[in-house]
């Protein structure tokens, strides 16, 4: 099913699901991930300029979550923590488009989604760190 | 005047009901009710929510494929007013209709049964397991009883040759 499983721990402060689910805080659909993941916008979005309203600066990006990170090192704990691999598992369908909903409702034959290979993007060590280790040597 | 098709249940949305979510690029997304729009806000993936046709058709509960599928179609091809080309039509969408929900029950029961031969074969292997509720242990098997019944027979026929 696609709800998610109840977790052990009850949230502290359950939100209103008016609130939550707002338009105003709506965040990347799987679909619009799956444009992201093609290879010129992908790159794009790995290597993004310093924006200082960013978490981090806008400098640790996972590109499949659609999610900034404050440190390499959070970055690194997010790919190996559980919902980064439940996202890769559910980028590994085509994206449902609204052709594929006329095609299941009888206008034309349906066709079964592919797959699509996703793996979890590779970081880069910073040229930063390495240039202060120099130094310190 | 255009019926679009939900783009989370696949059903038709008729004209005053549903919403349309018009995302920050431009693409329009249609909704035949608050439930399917509900459903799409948070973030669920239609092939694996079960009442939706997209479930249904992709772990193979409907018919997928068919020819008689391919009649309602979206053509995007004008069409000049032509009343005989019209009735021929009407009929049409009738006998194909017809066919249509003909196969696709056709296609039910066949899907159906796969699970009685599954039935059948867990009953036997039930009886297979369980047979000493049905069987004492110490009873004798069928070949023993054969064997003994061969021996009985064999004994009857000396008796018989020696009397002779």
């Amino acid at each position: 099913m696609g709800k998610p499983s109840a977790s052990k721990k009850k949230p502290t402060r359950v939100k209103k699901q008016s609130t939550v689910y707002r338009t105003r805080r709506k965040t990347k659909d799987i679909d619009q991930i799956h444009e992201d993941m093609k290879p010129g916008t992908a790159a794009k979005l790995l290597s993004q300029e310093v924006d200082l309203d960013l978490p981090g600066s806008g400098q640790f990006y996972c590109l499949h979550c659609a999610k900034h990170f404050i440190s390499e090192e959070a970055l690194k704990k997010h790919f190996r923590g559980k919902p980064h691999k439940k996202r890769l598992k559910e980028l590994q369908d085509e994206p449902y488009t609204q052709a594929e909903a006329d095609r299941a409702a009888g206008m034309g034959n349906y066709k079964a989604p592919g797959k699509v290979k996703v793996t979890t993007q590779d970081v880069k060590e910073k040229m930063d760190t390495v240039d202060v280790e120099e130094k310190s040597l | 005047m255009r019926l679009e098709k939900c783009y989370f249940c696949s059903s038709t949305v008729y004209p005053g009901h549903g919403i349309n979510f018009v995302r920050n690029d431009c693409k329009i997304f249609r909704f035949c009710r608050s439930k399917c729009h509900k459903s799409f806000k948070k973030k669920r993936n239609p092939r694996k929510v079960k009442w939706t046709k997209a479930f249904r058709k992709s772990s193979g509960k409907e018919l997928t494929v068919d020819p008689a599928l391919e009649f309602e179609k979206r053509r995007n091809v004008p069409v000049k007013y032509d009343r005989k080309l019209w009735k021929e039509t009407v009929n049409a969408m009738k006998k194909v209709e017809e066919i249509k929900i003909r196969r696709q029950n056709q296609h039910i029961i066949n899907r159906l049964k796969k699970g009685k031969e599954l039935r059948k074969a867990d009953d036997f292997r039930e009886v297979e397991k369980n047979l000493s509720l049905i069987r004492a242990p110490g009873a004798p098997s069928r070949k023993m009883l054969e064997k003994k019944m061969v021996q009985v027979i064999k004994e009857e026929d000396d008796e018989e040759m020696e009397e002779i």
